[in-house]
């Protein structure tokens, strides 16, 4: 369990990692051309382990609705901007902003889809979330 | 240290809270994907679309580089990083910390390091020093974050 807790922490450890390494190497070329190599140096890098392990293909992932298949492109916008993001406003920022937005834009793509949850919860995570947002928001100290 | 940027300006603001949103399509999509094929699949599907529509972008805009001096190598190495982030999840959602879990503990890595990297001014950025408002606006956003993983499922 305490492996698995220390696994957990890596992995955000490692977006962070990711982020600002692709954010370096924006400060160098463009967004744009961060996100290009991050998408091609991690295909590589995933269809090495895919060759390793096998198993690529399993499953039924002809079965799954055409829309599944668009986290590409959005994928593609998003690193492009956590590039152009993190030497404009840090690493911290950066993070801190897209949790809030992907919490709040969670809840409100849940109701969307019409997923059960809890409404107070939902009512008091939100407004604790844009509180927070509130307090970065005003500059002054 | 120079005065730090802040994301007061309104077009990094929304920036970063909008590519949250994007984030949170990238899972919904990605996920579904796993639902059908693989955990593996369900990232190199995304990776190789997102790759070809770099390759287009790349050809339509032809953006600058901004420096003319070549970035360091290991500068290239962010999409490894990404790579076994999904590798470890895939093992620590399948744990008995399950999906919540497993975001809840990496949104504390991500922020801590994040901290540690701006106070350092790690990989050639910026270096910032956090104030005790970014500290209160973090504590806020967290624990609505935490009351959201943790409560906000069907009670």
């Amino acid at each position: 369990m305490i492996l698995f807790a220390a696994l957990a922490v890596m992995a955000g450890v490692l977006v962070s990692l990711s982020r600002q390494i692709n954010g370096r190497l924006a400060l160098s070329t463009s967004a744009w051309e961060s996100s290009f190599w991050n998408h091609i140096v991690g295909l590589a890098f995933i269809t090495l382990a895919a060759i390793v392990f096998g198993g690529l293909f399993a499953g039924t992932p002809q079965d799954a609705p055409w829309w599944a298949y668009l986290g590409g492109p959005v994928g593609f916008v998003f690193i492009a901007a956590g590039s152009w993001l993190i030497p404009r406003i840090g690493a911290a920022q950066t993070a801190l902003l897209i949790i809030a937005g992907q919490m709040i834009s969670g809840v409100l793509l849940d109701i969307i889809m019409g997923t059960a949850g809890n409404p107070l919860a939902r009512i008091v995570g939100v407004a604790l979330i844009l509180a927070g947002m509130w307090v970065a928001r005003s500059a002054k100290d | 240290m120079s005065d730090p940027a802040r994301p007061s300006h309104p077009l990094l603001f929304a920036a970063a809270f909008g590519a949250g949103g994007l984030l949170s399509l990238m899972v919904l999509f990605n996920g579904t994907l796993a639902g059908y094929g693989s955990l593996l699949f369900s990232s190199w599907v995304p990776h190789l679309t997102g790759s070809i529509l770099a390759i287009v972008i790349l050809l339509a805009l032809r953006p600058r580089r901004a420096s003319k001096t070549r970035p360091p190598l290991w500068a290239y190495l962010g999409g490894v990083a990404g790579g076994v982030t999904v590798m470890l999840t895939s093992a620590t959602m399948n744990s008995a910390l399950a999906l919540s879990g497993t975001i809840a503990l990496g949104l504390a890595g991500q922020m801590v390091f994040s901290l540690f990297a701006d106070i350092r001014g790690l990989f050639g950025l910026p270096q910032r020093m956090p104030k005790p408002r970014d500290y209160l606006a973090l504590a806020l956003i967290i624990a609505g974050s935490l009351v959201l993983i943790f409560l906000g499922g069907a009670p």
